[in-house]
């Protein structure tokens, strides 16, 4: 008792605010772990970076972890699905979609004795705690490749919606280009849509007629890079490494090393250490959870030097990223000289850095 | 400004074309009476068949046309279950779709994410490098969709069969009465939809992502059962509604590369807003000219033949 005493006095900066002293949860009988997929676990994007974690874990603990597919962002469905595996045994159970929030929550409520996990959730508690990685620090070393691997000075990046997450990635992207290059053109356009291969190389395509030479995509489909290598341009991906998709072009993916967080995270519920982040866990590069893959055959030492000193520096907290003075691409001056956007500004951010070109839809 | 409009007439035929040969089909379909929701279900199919046969190396032409043929052997199902069985059309329909994205998902698992080469652009093949590149950049399947709206439209229109498959659709009991074999009629009526709707997903895979993912139709083929609403059922109305559908969304994506100011979500509105509104008027107006088939849906039960 003692030693969780400690180690929660240690652990929890923010155990001021807590209201009644954070017990360890505590898992009953043998671990039983499931991994529920709003689509197929094999899709080359988010889900599959994840299911690579998965594996890691059952590797690890020598378990099966039973996987559910295509179970829909809607609560009855993803709820029947939990319902089905607490009746079953299991005690462990991860999500992997924002979508799976409320109900996830819900079900963290009715069941307090099963742990709950849930990538790019937003609720927490005694027995929950969603996770999601700083992107934008990969992003922004990805932001450094791209610029130095473009001949024109223009880079163009596709992304999904208009939200906080993605936003971040685009603006942590055009940072980094801007801080080797300070007059590079960065394009983005949003597709409105987490899913549409189609549309991913069309949208890359429309990267490339503006002239832009070095492509990134902020979501999961191959299209977008295969549309740059057919064009002679240079790719950078997303999720796990999509080298195969640009095998001359590809500059770096940004990925996700998920197993970093997963293994140690599920082995502390099953040693009885586990205990909730309050906000939710949200490391960066530092923690080895998101990072770039290895550079492809065309990338110069140089960029590989610039790119490894800027990771040094953000690990070792030396450079802080969005730090004032930030300008919007509307003018706007968003941090002031000698500041850094806070957290809750980081996941509400809703405006484009100076140096981006895109349309971004009026905040509310 | 004429740079701009230049960059939209040259991807425009990329956006248009899955959209309109998806839509062409559902016309014969519905025409013939045969309320047809399968389409999202025959373009997975299609869109996989095609991406596989591709990865296998056969000549992207070749995986067009099989894709295309998948696409008609699963319309053959929901054929055979409306038609010879006389099933709702809509949940047959539905459970069609189910049944294709399903298929896809357990037999293209192994093969996503994989890319190929897939359909060269004219620009590409031997003789057209020197193409202008408003033409170069488009594909040989472009063409076809010309010639396949022109020969729907011929058929449905200015010939003796389109004009018994529009009588299968308006009055089935008159049309068997002059001795039209309505089951065949539909039947054939909707193995033309589905070879459309395959090639439409053949397209999506083998000419334009050159990469095949699970899910990769995205509600295309929900948006052409739209389109089909919005065109009143007619070939012209299906190139303008095609043409309507996908020009905004080519040049939604173009004009966020310019940075202007304008509302995305309010433009990608517009064409479904505006397919309500066709509907609603067609609606009103009763059996005005913008309404469908008369018998479109309905199972025909002829007393002495079941």
């Amino acid at each position: 008792m003692t030693k969780r005493f400690l180690l929660a006095a240690t652990l929890s900066a923010s155990a001021v605010f807590t209201v009644q002293a954070a017990d360890a949860f505590e898992l009953k009988g043998e671990p039983k772990i499931a991994f529920i997929y709003a689509a197929t676990a094999r899709d080359g994007g988010w889900n599959e970076a994840i299911d690579y974690g998965r594996e890691a874990l059952e590797a690890e603990l020598g378990l099966d972890v039973a996987v559910a597919e295509n179970i829909p962002e809607e609560a009855t469905r993803l709820r029947a699905a939990i319902d089905l595996y607490v009746k079953r045994g299991y005690n462990i159970i991860v999500g992997t979609t924002y979508g799976y929030s409320e109900a996830m929550s819900e079900a963290a409520e009715a069941y307090p004795d099963v742990a709950f996990f849930n990538a790019s959730g937003v609720h927490n508690s005694d027995n929950m705690e969603s996770f999601y990685a700083r992107t934008y620090e990969a992003w922004y070393l990805a932001g450094i490749a791209a610029a130095e691997s473009s001949k024109e000075g223009k880079i163009g990046i596709l992304a999904g919606f208009p939200v906080g997450v993605v936003n971040w990635d685009i603006n942590g992207f055009a940072t980094g280009a801007q801080s080797v290059k300070p007059d590079v053109e960065t394009f983005a356009i949003y597709t409105n849509s987490w899913w549409d291969p189609v549309k991913e190389g069309q949208v890359s395509e429309a990267l490339l007629d503006q002239g832009a030479d070095v492509i990134a995509t902020d979501l999961s489909a191959a299209s977008a890079l295969k549309a740059a290598e057919d064009r002679g341009a240079r790719a950078i991906g997303y999720q796990i490494d999509m080298s195969a998709a640009a095998p001359e072009g590809i500059v770096t993916s940004v990925v996700f090393h998920w197993d970093k967080y997963l293994v140690p995270r599920i082995k502390s519920v099953i040693d009885g250490s586990w205990e909730p982040s309050e906000w939710g866990w949200f490391e960066g590069i530092g923690s080895g959870v998101v990072g770039l893959a290895p550079f492809g055959p065309n990338v110069s030492d140089e960029v590989k030097a610039d790119v490894e000193k800027a990771k040094a520096a953000i690990i070792s907290g030396d450079l802080k990223l969005f730090a004032g003075p930030l300008k919007s691409s509307t003018g706007e001056t968003k941090v002031a000289a000698g500041e850094v956007l806070p957290d809750e500004d980081l996941w509400s951010m809703d405006f484009f850095v100076e140096g981006i070109t895109g349309t971004m839809p009026a905040s509310q | 400004m004429t740079d701009l409009v230049l960059a939209w007439l040259t991807v425009f035929p990329g956006y248009t074309v899955p959209l309109l040969l998806a839509s062409l089909g559902l016309v014969i379909s519905e025409r013939a009476g045969v309320l047809n929701l399968c389409t999202e279900g025959l373009m997975a199919v299609g869109a996989m068949t095609g991406a596989l046969m591709a990865l296998a190396g056969y000549d992207p032409l070749l995986a067009v046309a099989c894709g295309a043929l998948a696409g008609a052997a699963l319309s053959l199902v929901f054929g055979v279950a409306t038609v010879v069985f006389r099933a709702d059309h809509t949940l047959a329909g539905l459970a069609t779709v189910a049944l294709g994205l399903g298929i896809t998902g357990v037999v293209g698992r192994p093969y996503v994410q994989k890319p190929f080469d897939g359909l060269p652009r004219l620009s590409d093949t031997v003789w057209g490098a020197d193409l202008p590149r408003l033409v170069g950049q488009q594909n040989i399947l472009l063409p076809l969709t010309v010639l396949l709206l022109l020969a729907v439209w011929g058929w449905l229109f200015r010939t003796h069969s389109g004009l018994r498959l529009r009588a299968v659709g308006e009055d089935p009991a008159a049309a068997d009465v002059v001795g039209i074999d309505i089951q065949l009629t539909q039947l054939g009526a909707v193995l033309a939809s589905g070879v459309l709707a395959g090639l439409a997903g053949a397209y999506l895979s083998v000419a334009a992502a050159h990469v095949w993912v699970e899910g990769m139709v995205a509600g295309r083929g929900w948006v052409a059962v739209a389109i089909v609403i919005f065109a009143g059922w007619r070939p012209w109305g299906v190139l303008l509604g095609a043409g309507l559908f996908g020009g905004a969304e080519a040049a939604m994506l173009r004009l966020q590369t310019l940075g202007l100011d304008f509302p995305i979500y309010l433009g990608a509105m517009l064409p479904y807003a505006l397919t309500l509104l066709v509907f609603c008027i067609a609606c009103a107006r009763r059996r005005g000219e913008n309404a469908g088939p008369a018998a479109l849906g309905k199972a025909y039960l002829r007393q002495d033949k079941h």
